[in-house]
């Protein structure tokens, strides 16, 4: 077949693949993403890989320590708590828990920021402003403590925890939008789409929306670190996840009382909490780079 | 320069008159009776006190509410504490201090460690310190806090047995309190030992410095090191290079002070973070501040503390970030000609 080639290269890969291609050139960028695999892969066969019920209680089996001591015993390979629950069990619940519903926490307050941001970046004069003074203000106070403030409204839960932590996750991604929105409106490209007749919506959704897009999965990754930490945050200072709910937080603060005679009941459930954040923000931080090496060449 | 003031008064002003009507609000939010959820004076008692001047403003419409609800504020009257019935504006100044104590110490740590960090990672770039630092920088900011300071508290304190457990200073003392800041009590004190004093102050506060300085520390070196790397790619940077400046010589007289004034209000930023891992921490350590004492009034549904608390938390958070702000505005000239003022 005849072709008329413009460049040395066959195939010209596309923005995305070309993320992907930095990516990939970041190997410890790569083993936090499997890594984040790994805990999805959990989060949603959760029911298949528990060994144990994890609020089962088994009153001959307290605080059995892990496999690799030398009284631990194979059946709970990493140990049991003060109730004689299986603390791998309870871990593996505990992360569909704690990572699971932070990403439904983020899915949601992106789609309700990116909505609210978006109205704000388009409008102008005092609307504008407003908007800008309250966002200024709701910015400047800390995520934990909006989420604890509305867990006071609303009352001690797990539900209430996931309402508040949504609710203080949504400024950020109403600011980022914003400022996206109104800096691509002053570009050529939406003064085009404008004069080919698009509307406002039509000019959001086909010409910004395919420009934010890797910009929104960075600050998605940011806010997923934010909201595992406050998750199990208040879990951990009983605001959050009750007491038998296989909560990684709640898990930490239970475990602090036979901490000193059973140090594994916190390091575990701690370590996890940790791995999950290191992963997070190690793929967060892999983005960002690639973007932005993606953006210099 | 007076029109900078101005607007940031401005700005200030009205982030401050919309965080107060937010407080004010919470009283109508939370449940039980907005009035006592604003005085803390439960109902049965006002109605045996026979107190006409409240039963005469609640029936006032929300506008005239709100201004005598701001001008109790400034009086110093915020209201009683359900749990313990003392005045809140007391209670708030006796907390709030020991949270600012601990918080300054560790910003003061983790800037004094955490800047030549990061100008030594930026200094190496693309070499080995430069990585090695920056995968200490992601594992640093990915520990839960709370982790941390149950780790350090079971290695430091019950393992080693190097520091105290918990609290701020051993009850052995006795302090009067005249600022609420320890250290400047101890001075203002008229005790014997001082210095033993001090010295015990000390040992109390560096396990809980030590476990929020690190998340913050982690924070300003990546800060940091983005910043230089930023401001070595500059064409003055390479001119300076072109005239032959050693990298010694380029650095002091033109890299730092350009790379240093961008950080400045990020640094800022990371005040409401500290403030955040400092409340959490708090509640391990049993620290007297402002979070042990709110996450106790949730405990508790004491709605008048909460309401004073954020409202005192949040409006401390703004006129510090708003004033560093302007500090930069006006040393840096480079921002002076930014249309809006921002937090």
């Amino acid at each position: 077949m005849q072709r008329f080639s413009l460049y040395q290269e066959e195939y010209h890969p596309s923005p995305l693949h070309f993320t992907w291609l930095e990516f990939k050139q970041n190997h410890i960028a790569v083993v936090g993403l499997y890594c984040l695999l790994f805990f999805v892969v959990i989060t949603v066969f959760c029911p298949i890989l528990a060994p144990f019920d994890p609020t089962l209680q088994s009153a001959g089996d307290l605080l059995i320590p892990p496999a690799w001591y030398s009284n631990g015993g194979i059946s709970h390979l990493l140990g049991t708590d003060a109730l004689g629950r299986d603390i791998l069990s309870r871990v593996i619940y505990g992360c569909r828990m704690t990572f699971g519903i932070s990403v439904i926490l983020v899915i949601l307050a992106m789609l309700i920021g990116v909505g609210l941001g978006a109205v704000a970046g388009m409008s102008e004069g005092f609307r504008s402003s407003f908007v800008n003074h309250v966002l200024d203000s709701i910015k400047a106070i800390p995520t934990l403590l909006i989420a604890i403030i509305i867990i006071a409204i609303l009352g001690i839960g797990l539900v209430n925890s996931m309402w508040a932590i949504m609710l203080a996750l949504i400024p950020q991604f109403v600011h980022q939008t914003r400022e996206f929105v109104s800096r691509e409106m002053k570009k050529e490209y939406v003064l085009a789409a404008k004069l080919d007749g698009a509307n406002n919506i039509q000019i959001f959704f086909r010409s910004i929306i395919p420009n934010m897009g890797e910009a929104l999965v960075v600050q998605a990754t940011l806010a997923l670190s934010i909201s595992v930490l406050d998750i199990s945050a208040l879990g951990f200072l009983n605001l959050g996840a009750q007491s038998p709910m296989p909560e990684l937080g709640t898990m930490l603060s239970e475990g602090i009382e036979v901490a000193y005679i059973a140090p594994w009941t916190i390091a575990i459930p701690g370590g996890t909490i940790f791995l999950m954040m290191i992963s997070i923000n190690l793929v967060g931080d892999g983005l960002r780079s690639a973007l932005r090496n993606r953006l210099l060449h | 320069m007076s029109n900078v003031f101005v607007r940031y008064f401005n700005l200030m002003l009205i982030t401050l008159v919309i965080l107060s009507l937010f407080s004010f609000f919470l009283a109508y939010l939370f449940p039980g009776h907005p009035i006592e959820n604003l005085t803390g004076v439960r109902l049965a008692d006002i109605s045996q006190l026979e107190n006409s001047e409240f039963k005469y403003r609640s029936g006032e419409s929300m506008l005239v509410q709100y201004w005598h609800y701001m001008s109790a504020l400034f009086e110093g009257n915020w209201g009683k504490s359900f749990n313990s019935g003392l005045p809140l504006y007391d209670e708030i100044t006796n907390v709030l201090p020991a949270s600012i104590e601990l918080s300054s110490y560790a910003l003061f740590l983790s800037v004094l460690v955490g800047i030549p960090l990061g100008f030594l990672a930026a200094m190496k770039h693309h070499k080995f310190t430069d990585y090695s630092l920056l995968s200490v920088s992601v594992l640093g900011y990915s520990i839960p806090v709370f982790w941390l300071a149950l780790l350090v508290i079971l290695i430091f304190s019950l393992q080693l047995g190097w520091f105290p457990l918990s609290g701020r200073i051993s009850l052995f003392y006795e302090i009067p309190k005249v600022t609420g800041f320890i250290m400047l009590d101890i001075f203002l004190s008229e005790i014997e030992d001082k210095q033993a004093a001090v010295n015990n102050v000390i040992r109390h506060s560096i396990l809980p410095t030590l476990s929020i300085a690190l998340v913050t520390t982690t924070l300003i070196i990546r800060i940091t090191r983005r910043s230089v790397i930023e401001t070595m790619n500059t064409e003055f940077i390479q001119a300076a290079f072109a005239r032959g400046l050693s990298t010694r010589q380029v650095l002091f007289r033109h890299g730092i002070r350009n790379a240093l004034m961008p950080i400045f209000p990020l640094l800022a930023m990371q005040f409401t973070t500290l403030l955040t891992n400092a409340m959490i921490v708090e509640t391990i350590f049993s620290w007297p501040g402002i979070g042990n004492w709110l996450i106790q009034a949730i405990y508790h549904q004491d709605y008048p503390a909460i309401r004073a608390g954020m409202l005192a938390v949040s409006a401390l958070v703004v006129i510090f970030t708003m004033s560093i702000d302007l500090t930069i505005r006006l040393m840096d000239p480079k921002r002076r000609r930014l249309k809006r003022a921002a937090i």
